[in-house]
């Protein structure tokens, strides 16, 4: 199922970016843009529904040169991710429809560019290929922010390429040194995902990959101490910038860990797991109380994404399978509650206002604005909900199971912190809320303000619907993703019954899903 | 044999063929304008005898052991045919006979460089390559700074020539012959004589290449000549050097000591080159350091020892001088119009809001200046790529990592240019961001 569908979904990204940019007049090539992406996104939800849950996905290969064949494939890690994607872009779209960023063919021209090295980078099953694209999602979210940024614009777009560049160093140091042990090994350069994975690395060739990738991981999540160039670039990109970074050029860092730190590391990984969930929970705290500490509703919740973004990064290293589910879920719902709470502060922004009493002025808005919330704070029955408790009752038994047989308390220490942060997400969240929705407005705002039209309540209803659908019933989305989840055991050093008759567990109460 | 002389030979023989026309056409006092025709067809032609020879997979021995036509003599000559003809469509102004004229000389000594396979016909290639473009940077130009820059890059350029000889001569001492496979054959046997000779004739070409610091005289060299002869200098005539550099060392086992002093300059070079070019707020001068740097990258390629040293560098000569031939020629349209294209004024201000005003120039710009930054998707990443594979390949992990810091650093200014090319309040107007 993959051959056709997946190929035809990255060539009308790549021939979309392409040839939008040389359509005249712009309105023509705004339409040409969403036809393009709604296109996309009826291709995904295809891959998306045909997808059986098999690990061996088929894929498409085409041999560019003797040393790179070229593989694109489904698999369990990025399915969700290439759905994200491929939702947020129309939607972002939709969203900023009206403004001057819509019709300008360049904007256009970036966001279609960033489309196809997002899906390009998540679609890739080789090193190298993922590595281009990788880099090659810079240049136009470069571009966004420089041009279409706020005042600060050339500071913050300096600030987030170079910043995440000095990531790349090491990682491209590390693709090669892995094509290069593969021709050591075999005598032919290969750069395959799956030709990588089983190489025999010494442990400190292993340490190298892992610390490569994994600084450039956390660089581009950002988990703390590396996300200094977090609240600038959010607070000075466009609406469209912002939504998408949050959205989705975050998760590049997650998958990265899941892709690419862990099979190519397979024995060191694991021994870096207590720290990095340790980092993990500490990212997730410290982006908790600063969010309490902003006032402006924009860095509040750029921060709150910082600290999501560190429940992925903990479910990935519970080395866990129900953790890793709560992981790839957290992606997902995180992406699409951060993406649709920066549109709707972009929405607020087109109409010139600053929020206050949105329950009365704007009741639609308002409505949207806090199901997104109360997803935000995982309150049950939302995607929030799902994801992080998943996450937080994996890390905890891989935790506790570790405790028990006196093998270190660093996972369990920060299992437990990271749960403190729930406590600190009702807070900052609901703050969040107060303000925007029923604090009095400024002295001079507008009483009347337009609400939620039909085209933005179209962009907005399908965030919504994912939320929703995530937290009332995760069974089918979790289904298709319940075999891959179940490899990670195999990585564990703690071979504890619990958490080995844990994810027996999910994988017999899931398989007649997933069948 | 004869039809070797004439088959084989034959791109050469255009391309002498057009500087006899060239001086043909302006002694008959025939309108300047026919020069670039002249020059593209016979250049052109030149490809397509190439294009022909590399079809037929051509081999041939022609002087006893001078004159050599195998694979890579082909392919380089190709490439450098191809940017040859590139430069003499991008080159922007109306030129005199005499300028054609010294850019088909120079080729000209750059393709006999890559047919030689002794040292007296390199050399040849080399003065022939060199000789021109002295010509070439003060020609129709009565400033005192071209002068100066000229003497400076005659005077650099004799030493290396000196430097090339005196190693050519102590190989001759140690093998009593002047074929180049004679000397490869003796340059990693580590004894001191013929690491000497190495390092010698290294030297002269790295000095040729600009490379640190053996640079001294490239930045007042490029700062003072017209901006097309600087677009010429930087591609043509120094991937001809560093491809004559691989024509004697793309085979040759390098021992230890010569390995780690070429790694150790191809890091300085990269990184000075970079962090200078950081600091420089003139186009002809950033262009300067940064090909300084590249010269570091294109040298790295001689760490490597899986045998695709030759490959590596046709492709990263080939992605260098294209890219850097795009940038100047792309750079020059955009400051046409504010009247500083080829004066000694060119400050890179001239390129604020360029996207505004010439769309396509400013996206070719960033385009050719994100690929020689390195980055993908773009050529100039898989350039790259290829020489770092085969040096990691090849054991050398840490000077490769702090190579890549390096090209990091070289990331500042080439995005700089880009954030000057959009950086206009006229495009769109930025959203206000609520306070």
């Amino acid at each position: 199922m993959g051959f056709p569908l997946l190929g035809a979904l990255l060539l009308i990204a790549v021939g979309a970016a392409v040839v939008v940019p040389l359509l005249r007049p712009a309105s023509l090539a705004r339409a040409v843009t969403l036809v393009a992406m709604l296109a996309m996104l009826g291709l995904a939800l295809r891959i998306f529904a045909a997808f059986d849950g098999s690990v061996d996905a088929p894929a498409v290969a085409f041999e560019w040169a003797p040393i790179a064949v070229l593989r694109f494939g489904v698999d369990g890690y990025n399915l969700y991710l290439l759905l994200l994607t491929t939702l947020l872009f129309p939607v972002v779209l939709l969203a900023i429809w009206r403004t001057p960023h819509a019709t300008s063919r360049l904007h256009l021209g970036l966001l279609l560019a960033l489309q196809a090295g997002l899906l390009g980078t998540f679609a890739a099953q080789n090193l190298l290929l993922f590595f281009v694209f990788w880099e090659a999602v810079l240049i136009p979210m470069l571009l966004l922010i420089l041009v279409y940024g706020g005042s600060e614009r050339r500071r913050a777009a300096l600030t987030f390429f170079l910043v995440t560049m000095a990531g790349s160093v090491l990682l491209l140091a590390a693709v090669i040194l892995l094509g290069a042990l593969h021709w050591h090994e075999t005598g032919a350069w290969s750069f395959d995902y799956d030709a990588l994975a089983a190489l025999h690395l010494a442990p400190a060739t292993q340490w190298f990959v892992f610390g490569a990738v994994a600084l450039a991981c956390a660089i581009k999540s950002p988990l703390v101490p590396f996300h200094a160039w977090l609240p600038l670039t959010y607070r000075e990109a466009s609406t469209a910038g912002t939504a998408l970074m949050a959205g989705v050029l975050s998760k590049m860092g997650a998958y990265g860990f899941i892709r690419l730190a862990v099979p190519f590391a397979p024995d060191v990984a694991p021994l870096a797991a207590p720290w990095m969930m340790l980092l993990a929970a500490v990212s997730i705290v410290y982006g908790a109380i600063a969010a309490l500490r902003q006032t402006r509703p924009g860095d509040v919740v750029a921060y709150s994404s910082l600290s999501h973004m560190g429940f992925i990064v903990l479910g990935i290293f519970a080395f866990q399978a129900t953790a890793l589910q709560g992981a790839l879920l957290q992606m997902l719902s995180h992406g699409v509650v951060a993406a649709g709470l920066f549109l709707l502060l972009g929405l607020l922004e087109q109409r010139r206002d600053d929020g206050g009493t949105l329950a009365l002025r704007a009741p639609r808005l308002a409505v949207a604005t806090m199901l997104l919330v109360l997803a935000s704070l995982a309150l049950p029955l939302t995607s929030g909900f799902t994801a992080e408790f998943l996450i937080l009752l994996g890390a905890f038994s891989e935790g506790w199971a570790a405790w028990l047989q006196q093998d270190g308390v660093v996972r369990l220490a920060a299992a437990l912190l990271a749960t403190t942060a729930v406590v600190l997400g009702a807070a900052y969240m609901l703050r969040y809320a107060r303000t925007l929705l029923y604090d009095a407005p400024p002295s001079g705002a507008d009483p009347r303000i337009a609400d939620l039209g039909g085209r933005e309540a179209l962009a907005i209803a399908p965030l919504l619907a994912v939320v929703l659908a995530l937290g009332v019933w995760p069974a089918p989305w979790i289904a298709k993703t319940a075999q891959v989840t179940a490899q990670i055991s195999s990585y564990s050093v703690v071979p504890s019954a619990v958490s080995a008759a844990h994810g027996e567990a999910v994988r017999t109460v899931r398989s007649p899903h997933g069948n | 044999m004869a039809t070797d002389l004439f088959y084989g030979l034959l791109p050469d023989h255009l391309v002498l063929a057009l500087m006899l026309a060239l001086m043909l056409l302006e002694s008959l006092r025939v309108p300047p304008a026919w020069g670039r025709i002249v020059y593209l067809a016979l250049l052109g032609g030149a490809g397509a005898a190439l294009a022909h020879q590399i079809a037929n997979g051509y081999v041939a021995d022609i002087a006893g052991g001078e004159v050599i036509i195998d694979r890579f003599a082909l392919s380089a000559k190709a490439v450098l045919v191809t940017l040859g003809f590139t430069a003499g469509i991008a080159l922007p102004r109306a030129m005199s006979y005499k300028t054609w004229l010294l850019l088909a000389s120079s080729l000209f000594g750059a393709l006999i460089m890559m047919d030689s396979a002794g040292f007296v016909a390199l050399f040849l290639g080399i003065e022939m390559l060199s000789l021109p473009a002295f010509a070439l940077m003060v020609h129709q130009r009565g400033a005192s700074v071209a002068a100066e820059g000229a003497f400076k890059y005659l005077l650099m350029s004799s030493i290396a020539t000196a430097l090339l000889l005196f190693g050519m001569s102590l190989a001759y001492m140690s093998t009593g012959s002047l074929a180049i496979a004679d000397f490869v054959a003796i340059v990693g046997s580590g004894r001191g004589l013929d690491t000497a000779a190495t390092l010698l004739m290294l030297a002269g070409f790295f000095m040729k290449a600009a490379v640190f610091p053996l640079h001294g005289w490239a930045p007042d060299a490029y700062s003072a000549a017209p901006l097309p002869v600087t677009a010429f200098l930087a591609s043509v005539v120094k991937g001809a050097v560093v491809l004559a550099l691989v024509r004697v060392f793309a085979a040759a086992t390098l021992d230890a000591t010569v390995v780690t002093v070429v790694t150790a300059l191809a890091l300085a070079s990269i990184v000075y080159g970079n962090l200078a070019a950081l600091a420089q707020t003139r186009f002809r001068r950033l262009l300067a350091y940064s090909s300084v740097a590249h010269a570091g990258y294109m040298i790295f390629a001689l760490a490597g020892a899986t045998g695709s040293r030759a490959d590596d560098l046709l492709w990263y000569v080939g992605i260098y001088a294209a890219a850097t031939l795009l940038a100047c020629a792309s750079y020059a349209v955009l400051a046409r119009d504010k009247g500083n294209g080829d004066d000694a004024r060119d400050e890179l201000d001239t390129l604020d809001g360029g996207f505004a005003r010439h769309p396509l120039a400013a996206v070719l710009l960033a385009l050719a200046v994100l690929s020689l930054a390195g980055l993908p998707p773009l050529p100039g990443f898989f350039a790259k790529l290829f020489i770092f594979q085969s040096a990691i390949a090849s054991g050398h992990l840490v000077p490769a990592v702090l190579a890549f810091a390096g090209s990091f650093i070289g990331l500042g200014y080439y995005v700089a240019i880009v954030v000057r090319l959009f950086r206009s309040d006229t495009m769109v107007q930025p959203m206000q961001q609520p306070q």
